[in-house]
């Protein structure tokens, strides 16, 4: 079982990142620690497709004639790859939201808009 | 290949085309932007049509992206439940944007008008995307498009509560995804593929060698879907989103969104994970149980609530849960019962949100106490309101019935008469919190207090139609019912 585990160290890192994504994500106040939290989540995501793609011991997919060397798998590197530029883009939609919540309050913690909005 | 074999990718780019062309065409020649729109829509809803008769001809049309066949290429497959999808999402979107056009004039800023335009396009076309895609992870990009511009469509009005509302809902939407991309990584892990029909042969195989990996998968999907389709305990967005939106947002985001992910959720469950499965963990059991406390929980909070959006919103959730009882109960009729529900919902949730646009349009209205006396100033609208409301508590005559008898009939089928009683009460909870605003609109004694504009034509047609639809759905529900058991006997 140990073993099993050491072996597969880059699964359990990304998991262990994707919970502390998760985790902050859900219970801090402030917005932009939540947007920076999103962006771990979905970064141990694409650290684990990656992984997922390696061969020990493979070398690029170009493929030569005649050569029998082992490759690594492509296909999850380029999902990831689109992965990426979705997650760049909800992660400027979501600071551009900041910014204008911040207009507002002038603070990006949600405790104090919720003190602000009892005392109007 | 002729033409019309590339209807499946023609629906989703003749949209995405829309959405990009529809700001410029704003700037240059503002009046042709909303035609132009509508155009789109309508062609859409053509090829849509075009494509419901192949498939009753000569069965499901599968169409390769690019012409790469799976595993390598994108695939798009539609069979009937896809396209009596589409044909929801389409045409209910169509009559949602003719009324938009006139509400937002008043709702909006001018100058954002050409770009709601665009957000709506592209909710659309990633909804259409959505219902057609064979693909795990072409889903996951259609998901991340629909929920920006779900967001978008709410934040564009740029007040306090907008903002923070859609806020709150992008965060949670991208714990969602974030959920769900998880899920396809397990899957990919295990078996090597993305396409739907290649993984549930797969899957067969790999539940015996990797069952963790199944498991996990599962967990996530319900939850990634959950989140977003508002399933019970994971609603908590919905109620701020769908109530401080602009109006026809609202009624996007009511009738149609919360929809596409149950239906992406029935689509993974039936047509990806092995039946086998279903031995093992009890995913139906969690569904049905889920639904069951939804509907219940949904309506008593939509009872507190002070403002009529806001109590639209809290019953959407209790809704929604009639939906995934349909798929919970795994079984023909059920299916039929929630397939059922997503179009009769769609239409009267939408039209109820287009009640409470007209009538803060008209009078800036928004608390339920102060539309005392109303129904004799804005008779139309509130008679729509009477008939959206018998519909949502399902009186006979309304197509909310239908979907509840044949929820009611599976739950008795296959012996579990409790769940018959959880639909009764749910309809009676509904009762409660709808009767009185109708009762009081129409019987009360002094005369309404807020002046009243008078209604645009466009916008009290819009609401004639939704009427008309609701009670055919209620009258003349055979040949939608016989469509559906045809789509729904190729899946048992």
């Amino acid at each position: 079982m140990l073993s099993k585990i050491i072996g597969n160290y880059y699964y359990m890192v990304a998991i262990i990142l994707f919970v502390i994504g998760m985790y902050t994500m859900l219970t801090h106040a402030n917005m932009i620690k939540k947007v920076i939290a999103m962006n771990i989540m979905d970064t141990s995501v694409f650290l684990l497709f990656v992984a997922i793609g390696y061969t020990h011991g493979g070398q690029a997919p170009i493929i030569k004639e005649g050569s029998e060397a082992i490759y690594v798998n492509p296909l999850p590197g380029a999902l990831m790859l689109t992965g990426i530029v979705v997650a760049v883009s909800v992660t400027a939609y979501a600071l551009s939201l900041a910014v204008k919540i911040y207009r507002y309050y002038g603070t990006c913690d949600y405790d104090e808009i919720c003190e602000i909005r009892s005392q109007e | 290949m002729g033409f019309a074999d590339h209807f499946p990718a023609l629906i989703v780019v003749v949209l995405f085309i829309a959405a990009f062309v529809s700001p410029l065409l704003f700037r240059w020649v503002e009046k042709a932007t909303a035609p132009f729109v509508i155009a789109a829509l309508v062609a859409a809803l053509i090829m849509t049509t075009a494509l419901l008769v192949r498939v009753q001809q000569s069965g499901p049309v599968l169409y390769h992206m690019g012409g790469w066949a799976p595993p390598w290429g994108i695939e798009f497959k539609a069979d009937l439940l896809r396209i009596f999808i589409l044909l929801i999402v389409i045409s209910v979107s169509l009559w949602i944007f003719i009324y938009a056009v006139r509400d937002l004039k008043h709702e909006l800023k001018k100058e954002v008008t050409g770009w709601y335009y665009t957000l709506f396009a592209l909710l659309v076309g990633s909804m259409t995307g959505m219902a057609l895609t064979n693909d795990l992870f072409n889903l996951f990009v259609l998901m991340e498009i629909c929920a920006i511009a779900a967001c978008a469509i709410i934040s564009i009005k740029e007040d306090r509560e907008c903002l923070e509302a859609s806020f709150k809902y992008l965060i949670l939407s991208a714990m969602g995804t974030g959920c769900f991309l998880l899920g396809v990584a397990m899957l990919y892990m295990a078996t090597g593929y993305l396409n739907y029909s290649l993984l549930q042969l797969e899957l067969v195989e790999t539940l015996t060698l990797y069952p963790r990996n199944i498991f996990a998968a599962a967990a996530l999907f319900i939850v990634a879907f959950g989140t977003k389709a508002a399933l019970f305990p994971l609603h908590v967005w919905l109620p701020d989103a769908h109530a401080s939106a602009p109006s026809p947002s609202s009624a996007m985001l009511s009738g149609l969104v919360i929809k596409i992910y149950a239906f992406a959720l029935f689509l993974i469950f039936y047509q990806v994970f092995p039946r086998e499965l279903l031995d093992l963990i009890p995913l139906n059991e969690i569904i049905l149980w889920l639904a069951s406390l939804g509907t219940m929980f949904g309506s008593i909070y939509a009872m507190l609530q002070t403002d009529l959006k806001k109590m639209l919103a809290y019953s959407s959730i209790g809704q929604i849960g009639y939906i995934f009882m349909g798929i919970g109960f795994d079984h023909n009729l059920a299916l039929i019962g929630g397939f059922y529900h997503i179009m009769v919902h769609a239409v009267t949730k939408a039209m109820l949100f287009m009640v409470a646009g007209v009538i803060i349009y008209s009078t800036g209205v928004r608390q339920i106490k102060d539309l005392a006396g109303i129904g004799r100033v804005l008779p139309l609208t509130m008679l729509a309101f009477t008939i959206g409301s018998a519909s949502m508590i399902g009186i006979p005559g309304t197509g909310g019935l239908i979907s509840k008898w044949y929820l009611s009939l599976s739950a008795l089928e296959i012996g579990r008469p409790f769940f018959v009683l959880i639909i009764l009460a749910s309809s009676l909870l509904n009762a409660i919190y709808y009767m009185p605003i109708v009762i009081s609109a129409f019987m009360h004694q002094e005369d309404f207090q807020f002046k009243v504009k008078p209604v645009p034509f466009f916008m009290q047609a819009a609401l004639v139609v939704g009427m008309f639809f609701i009670v055919i759905f209620g009258i003349f529900s055979k040949p939608v019912v016989t469509l559906l058991e045809q789509a729904v006997i190729s899946l048992f």
